[in-house]
């Protein structure tokens, strides 16, 4: 039954689901923001471009795809909004990252339930590297 | 230097912006989940990720750990999965390819409408990714014996 109390629930999850994304966006946007003027960031996409360009990304892509797989997605979010991506662009890093993402803390769990951590580390960065080809393809 | 004041500000707003994008999503979210569970709804999403247990080859019992994890995320489906199997709900090799399904694909309703509100395709995302797992896990399922048998 619906009472007052669940609403209530939804309300502090949502809440706190919010401000544990602003805790992690708004840093990453700030920082690769500075990144973008400092011309760093430049110099970053100019290493990982030959690796990007098999996924049709450009090589600043490479930011939120790391960040979201050693921290979480809220964090790729940061990044991905604060440098310049189409919309493919956009939709080949969301799938990427929706099979590889916040690494070390998701295969601890599912190293609690028994799975083996190299079977879900090749499983889920061979789908990303592998959709991500595709996709580029495709798409 | 107003340049460093107008790269500060972008950063702040910027990143302001891109929460309040999220929250209008994720906060509505939240709300309509915790109605969901008291609403039974689960049950029957459960029984709609029955055939998904036929297909992968696990247990029936499988659906409701499947369910949780697919709707609210791995640690929950992982601490469903945890539970089932000390009770003895849950075999090993079911196990095994539940938690192989979910790690590939979970919490899929916030992390599609996440992407969504930064302009990345919900469609094409939600698909692949829940074809991609389901193809996955059945190739292994075939390839695994079944473990019980084993023992």
């Amino acid at each position: 039954m619906i009472t007052a109390n669940t609403i209530k629930r939804g309300a502090k999850n949502g809440l706190n689901t919010v401000i544990e994304l602003a805790k992690v966006i708004i840093p990453v946007y700030f920082v690769v923001t500075i990144l973008k003027h400092t011309q760093v960031l430049d110099y970053i996409a100019t290493i990982f471009e030959p690796l990007m360009k098999g996924f049709g990304l450009p090589g600043e892509a490479a930011v939120p795809l790391v960040l979201g797989n050693v921290l979480n997605i809220y964090a790729a979010i940061g990044a991905i909004t604060s440098i310049t991506l189409s919309a493919k662009q956009i939709t080949i890093i969301a799938v990427m990252l929706s099979f590889s993402h916040t690494l070390p803390v998701e295969t601890a769990v599912s190293k609690k339930v028994g799975v083996s951590v190299a079977l879900v580390l090749v499983i889920r960065i061979g789908l990303a590297i592998i959709s991500g080809l595709v996709l580029n393809l495709v798409i | 230097m107003l340049d460093i004041m107008a790269i500060i500000s972008d950063g702040i707003g910027g990143g302001l912006k891109s929460v309040l994008n999220i929250a209008i999503i994720v906060f509505p979210l939240m709300i309509i989940m915790e109605i969901a569970k008291d609403l039974n709804i689960l049950d029957k999403i459960s029984d709609f990720c029955k055939p998904l247990t036929k297909w992968m080859g696990v247990s029936k019992e499988s659906a409701f750990p499947l369910t949780i994890g697919l709707v609210f995320g791995l640690a929950y489906g992982a601490g469903i999965i945890i539970q089932s199997a000390k009770e003895g709900n849950l075999d090993k090799r079911s196990l095994i390819l539940v938690s192989i399904f979910l790690v590939c694909c979970h919490a899929v309703i916030e992390d599609t409408l996440i992407f969504v509100a930064v302009g990345a395709n919900g469609f094409f995302l939600l698909t692949i990714r829940l074809l991609t797992a389901l193809v996955l896990t059945i190739l292994i399922s075939k390839k695994l014996p079944s473990l019980d048998k084993e023992k």
